[in-house]
């Protein structure tokens, strides 16, 4: 498999804190990759560069976008921006971040669709009530306004209003962060069946090291800003080598 | 006038105009800043059109200026009058007369030629500002043709109400670049806009922009391809001139609901009734 991201050394500081810390990974098609790590050990700083939202202090982010490996810094505001609105999507913590309150459900998901060039108002709507059935939401509800939703079928409409574009690149920032379990399960459930379907390469960030094993085919622990162990999800969480993981995976609550 | 300048700006002011005018035209659609000043009337009341007006008006000139449509209500009234004061300039209100037309709300229902230019009083230059209330945000979607947003706002009025419902503003493409406002001129004017053989210019004061339409650029009103653009008109004629082709006013006559429409285009529907406007 082809590495579509790599990071090398990136470096990233705010002030006295060291958010970045020498960090390199590369992602390859069609793969999961999860960073865990407790709050401010710089996972959401490390998510930000990634997707081109911050730019690094030292050290550069790579994109194969088909015709070999190209550094984000080089492509021009214009194509990240392209890139970020069409081949890749950001799945936020808070959906009401993302999301257009105050627009129908209909339109959220039309937003990427219409910002990519679409303008056949009946194609939008046939492909919005397609993606709200794919995430479970009933397509009756297409008109209706998202502040009449649940906590739930908010993040379920953002990742339909994420994933409407066909992306092949997907950041998600704790997308079941602030749900309660049941609902979470269901969310987590239905991200692992549209990855497969849309085989999506996806950079997932959480705590929770619950979502990382049930989704993650690799796994990144960091700290301080510096990554401290790395392999696959099974053989990190099963046989955890630096001190930190084995305090990350022993205070898992058992079930 | 003893003690003003020709037109009122002082030769300065109308040089740094001159200049804004000028990037405008070479990009058209394109909002260009400019030191804006304090005019003797209200912002709103037309304070960017009366600059541009000001900053291209020639001795020779024969200056038009509609509110609405009307050359009789105050604001046209009083700019008419301000010019004909300060620069001394022959004034009409014929619209085939007229070498400059400053317009509020309307763009005239003859056809402008190539040796006239038509200037536009705009309140809100920014097409975006309902979407995007940061300046510097809707600066960097403008530098990156990101204008989806304005299809959200299209598409959620054809949810709501079963067709786009902008009737005034609606706005355009321009060259297929940059989006803009038609300052709040209804739809029905819109496709007025398209190739034009006049010169058009935009003037908002107190958002300090210009910006312009070269003569016969191509400009397109927003909207979806099974719902293409409509220009709205109410479906009556005239009640003074039996025109059917003109934009309407409607008139409340009296107090019982009486009412009746006639053209907004004062000159227009003179003309075709054979009065004197």
């Amino acid at each position: 498999m082809s590495v579509l991201l790599r990071a090398r050394h990136l470096e990233q500081r705010f002030g006295r804190i060291v958010a970045l810390d020498d960090v390199s990974l590369s992602l390859r098609r069609h793969e999961i990759l999860a960073i865990v790590g407790e709050s401010g050990s710089g996972k959401s700083t490390l998510l930000n560069v990634l997707a081109g939202f911050q730019q690094p202090d030292s050290g550069d982010v790579l994109y194969d976008s088909g015709d070999g490996p190209q550094p984000l810094a080089t492509l021009g505001a214009l194509t990240l921006r392209k890139l970020q609105r069409a081949r890749w999507g950001f799945v936020h913590q808070d959906p009401r971040r993302a999301l257009r309150l105050d627009i129908t459900a209909g339109g959220n998901i039309g937003e990427r669709l219409m910002a990519a060039g679409q303008r056949n108002y009946g194609q939008i709507r046939e492909t919005a009530a397609r993606w709200l059935e794919d995430v479970e939401i009933d397509p009756a509800r297409i008109d209706d306004l998202p502040k009449t939703f649940s906590g739930g079928m908010l993040q379920r409409l953002q990742i339909a209003a994420t994933l409407v574009t066909e992306p092949e690149l997907v950041f998600m920032d704790e997308p079941t962060g602030g749900l309660d379990v049941s609902v979470q399960a269901r969310i987590l459930d239905l991200i692992r069946g549209l990855v497969k379907r849309l085989g999506l390469a996806v950079i997932l960030v959480t705590h929770d090291i619950g979502v990382a094993r049930l989704l993650a085919d690799r796994l990144i622990v960091m700290r301080h800003g510096r990554i401290v162990e790395t392999g696959l999800t099974d053989q990190v969480l099963d046989d955890p080598h630096h001190e930190y993981t084995q305090l990350l995976v022993s205070s898992v609550l058992p079930a | 006038m003893q003690g003003y300048n020709f037109a009122y700006l002082d030769e300065q002011t109308k040089r740094m105009i001159r200049r804004a005018i000028l990037k405008a035209v070479a990009i058209p659609g394109h909002q260009i800043p400019f030191a804006s000043r304090e005019m003797p009337l209200p912002y709103g009341w037309g304070t960017g059109g009366i600059q541009v007006t000001a900053a291209i008006l020639g001795e020779d000139d024969t200056l038009k200026v509609i509110d609405q449509g009307a050359d009789d209500t105050t604001n046209a009234v009083s700019i008419r009058r301000f010019f004909a004061r300060t620069a001394g300039v022959a004034t009409t209100t014929r619209t085939a007369d007229a070498s400059i037309i400053q317009t509020r709300h309307r763009i005239p229902e003859t056809p402008l030629t190539d040796s006239q230019i038509i200037v536009y009083q705009v309140p809100m230059p920014e097409p975006l500002y309902k979407l995007e209330p940061s300046k510097q945000a809707a600066k960097r979607r403008h530098a990156l043709a990101e204008y989806g947003d304005m299809h959200v706002k299209l598409y959620e009025d054809i949810v709501r109400f079963g067709r786009v419902a902008v009737a005034y503003d609606h706005p355009v493409m321009v060259n297929q670049r940059y989006l803009m406002s038609p300052s709040p001129i209804p739809a029905y004017d819109n496709p007025k806009l398209h190739k034009m053989a006049a010169l058009q210019l935009f003037g908002a004061g107190r958002e300090k922009r210009i910006y312009a339409l070269p003569p016969y650029t191509e400009v397109k009103s927003l909207d979806f391809e099974n719902h293409p653009f409509h220009p709205v008109r109410a479906d009556q004629k005239c009640a003074l001139c039996g025109a059917q082709n003109s934009y309407l006013d409607e008139i409340v006559t009296d107090n019982s609901g009486g009412r009746m429409f006639a053209c907004s285009d004062t000159d227009f529907c003179a003309t075709n009734s054979g009065r004197a406007a």
